[in-house]
């Protein structure tokens, strides 16, 4: 087996007095499509802004590809190689679907790289490629605001395969999509971890049936069980965990 | 990999590539230019001195369009900059016209500076009689001090709402330092009897400049600079995601459109010839604003038209209206915000663009859904209890967090 790239020792979030995440012990493997399950509440988003550096972490260490970037800036983690989606779909919105992309392009983060850096055929040829694998080159003029919610979960995608980075980060990218655009996107997530290391947060479990090799369930800010899908669903724990909200019931 | 063929699939990709300066821009500048340069020819010296005013004044106005249309940062005290161009011009001349015109006492020293018990001029200021010192300092030192305000507002990740506050209150400190310190800045009474550059010649010269200053800000805002300032205006949360340092865009942004109004401050008081501390004031910064609002803050021409619109209009109405002026702009801008937040030109570019894209898209069976509201469809939603917000015009749809 290959290397954790993601590796988290006795991560501690306090907000106000309630603790989020409780002393969480967590490790992601180099080229793994991880599937991070749990109910609201369980810390799972929580889990996301601490590794992207949303917020700082109240205790506790974040090590990725062997380097510490526990309470780093967003932009200096993303220089290491993270990029995340957020759970309601982000981007810029006057600018066009082309623009989007070209902008998320990995490279060129500099104010003086922006400056005086002249966009190539090459940068041109790539966003292309990438709008049409995510289905929006028809719209590569729209403004990112016109488009429907679905097509703005892919936009976002877009954008992070632009970015290129070593691992993703995506918070429900299928909330609010109809069946068959869910199935798209699991298409999508799918040929996006052929390449890159992914954490995916997803509530639906026929996106997650179709994607998960390995599954951990949050739990009150902490792990109650990892493993295989159907370990997991197995598990008695897990099981009283959902009851209430019937999320395995026709599972 | 290759990614084309495997994806969601859908229309091929159409992409129109807009020139840097398109033909009827350059026709249409070229235009404006000729008309403004050959009026001192057959017009009144009255018109042309407002002329040369208001090109000086787009310019300031062009600065604000910058930082808060392109880039999303609302400056209450972008006239910090516009005076402090002003005043070293203004100092500057008015050194070298007191050197060779000694006032009634006798002495060689600005009439100001004599009437307030300095019997020379302070060693930091006399170089400033050279005028080519003086453009040196006009240039450097308001960018320095956008520097400085800009790496303690933007790095400590303070924007929007408290930001313009920040402004404003840096704006009111440099006026009541100049009104405090008469001995060296004229005080109340500002700077004035100087040699002025107030000529047809001179006139070119403000045409020239405010020509390269708006061609530099088309390329800045129409390049990759531009495109990452936009982002930053529409989301700067996900840009800070995408790896960009938001801070320092915002600072490299600032600073460019400071030296800006510098170089137009700078203009201005050599061609009016008269310099106060109503020019570094909040008013002049809030002015600046309602010209780039009217003619189109995120637009490079919308802030000559509105300034020619809005000032032009003060100076020939405030004549019949002058007890209701200030009313009139401030209705003026409640108009603007509401109904036609793009202003005039950008409006006018909006409705093109939809325009276009809806008969490019209809040629090929697709439909075009960009919202575009109508004035009239503006109307309605204001009855109707539905419009966006002031906050959200003002600051953006981020610029209310702290």
């Amino acid at each position: 087996m290959s290397e954790n790239i993601l590796e988290i020792t006795g991560l501690v979030t306090r907000v106000s007095g309630y603790t989020i995440l409780d002393d969480l012990h967590f490790s992601v493997q180099e080229n793994e499509l991880r599937v991070l399950l749990g109910p609201n509440g369980a810390g799972k988003t929580t889990l996301i802004d601490m590794i992207s550096g949303r917020y700082k972490p109240t205790g506790g260490k974040i090590h990725f590809r062997g380097r510490d970037i526990t309470g780093l800036p967003p932009h200096k983690i993303f220089k290491r190689g993270i990029c995340r989606k957020f759970q309601v779909p982000n981007m810029y919105e006057t600018l066009r679907v082309f623009d989007n992309v070209m902008i998320s392009l990995a490279g060129h983060r500099l104010v003086v790289q922006s400056l005086f850096h002249k966009h190539t055929a090459a940068d041109h040829e790539r966003v292309v490629e990438i709008l049409e694998f995510i289905g929006l080159a028809g719209k590569a003029e729209y403004p990112a605001d016109a488009l429907s919610h679905g097509e703005r979960q892919w936009l976002e995608m877009g954008m992070l395969i632009a970015a290129d980075p070593k691992m993703l980060l995506l918070d429900e990218p299928t909330t609010g999509m109809t069946e068959a655009d869910k199935q798209k996107t699991a298409g999508l997530i799918q040929r996006i971890a052929e390449r890159h290391t992914v954490l995916l947060v997803e509530h639906d479990m026929h996106v997650v049936r179709r994607l998960a090799r390995y599954v951990t369930v949050l739990h009150q800010g902490n792990i109650l069980a990892e493993g295989s899908l159907e370990d997991v669903v197995a598990n008695e724990q897990v099981r009283q965990v959902y009851l209430g909200q019937g999320k395995f019931g026709g599972a | 990999m290759t990614t084309a063929s495997t994806g969601l699939g859908g229309a091929r990709l159409r992409l129109r590539r807009e020139p840097m300066f398109p033909l009827w821009s350059i026709a249409g500048v070229a235009a404006v230019v000729a008309i403004l340069a050959t009026y001192p020819l057959y017009g009144t010296e009255y018109v042309m001195n407002l002329l040369g005013m208001f090109v000086c004044f787009s310019i300031f106005a062009l600065s604000i369009s910058l930082i808060w249309g392109f880039a999303g940062i609302l400056s209450l005290g972008q006239a910090i900059y516009f005076g402090m161009g002003a005043y070293f011009i203004a100092l500057s001349l008015k050194l070298s016209y007191a050197a060779e015109n000694p006032t009634r006492y006798g002495g060689t020293i600005p009439d100001y500076m004599e009437w307030n018990g300095l019997e020379e001029v302070p060693t930091i200021m006399a170089p400033l009689m050279h005028l080519e010192v003086a453009i040196v300092c006009l240039l450097f030192f308001p960018t320095l001090l956008a520097f400085i305000f800009g790496v303690i507002t933007f790095k400590r990740h303070i924007y929007g709402v408290y930001c313009a506050v920040i402004t404003l209150a840096e704006a009111l400190i440099l006026q009541e330092f100049i009104i405090e310190y008469q001995a060296y800045t004229g005080g109340f009474n500002g700077i004035t009897d100087y040699e002025t550059y107030n000529n047809m010649y001179f006139l070119w010269i403000i045409l020239g400049v405010a020509v390269v200053l708006f061609g530099a800000t088309r390329l800045l805002t129409h390049s990759r600079i531009g495109t990452v300032l936009k982002s930053v205006r529409d989301n700067d949360v996900r840009a800070e995601f995408n790896g960009y340092e938001v801070a320092n865009y915002r600072i490299f942004v600032f600073c460019f459109a400071s030296m800006m109004a510098a170089v137009a401050g700078g203009l201005y008081a050599a061609w009016m010839g008269i310099v106060s501390h109503l020019d570094t004031g909040p008013i002049l910064s809030i002015e600046g604003v309602i010209w780039a609002a009217v003619g189109g803050r995120s637009t490079v021409i919308g802030p000559f038209v509105g300034t020619f619109l809005v000032k032009g209009a003060e100076f020939f109405l405030s004549q019949q209206l002058a007890w209701a002026w200030q009313l009139v702009m401030g209705l003026l801008f409640i108009f603007v915000v509401k109904f036609m937040p793009d202003g005039i030109i950008g409006t006018m570019g909006k409705s093109i663009a939809n325009r276009r894209m809806r008969s490019a898209y209809a040629e090929t069976g697709g439909a075009y859904g960009a919202e575009t509201l109508s004035i009239a469809d503006r109307l309605r939603a204001v009855f109707a209890g539905g419009n966006a917000s002031f906050m959200d015009y003002l600051f953006g749809r981020d610029g209310r967090r702290g």
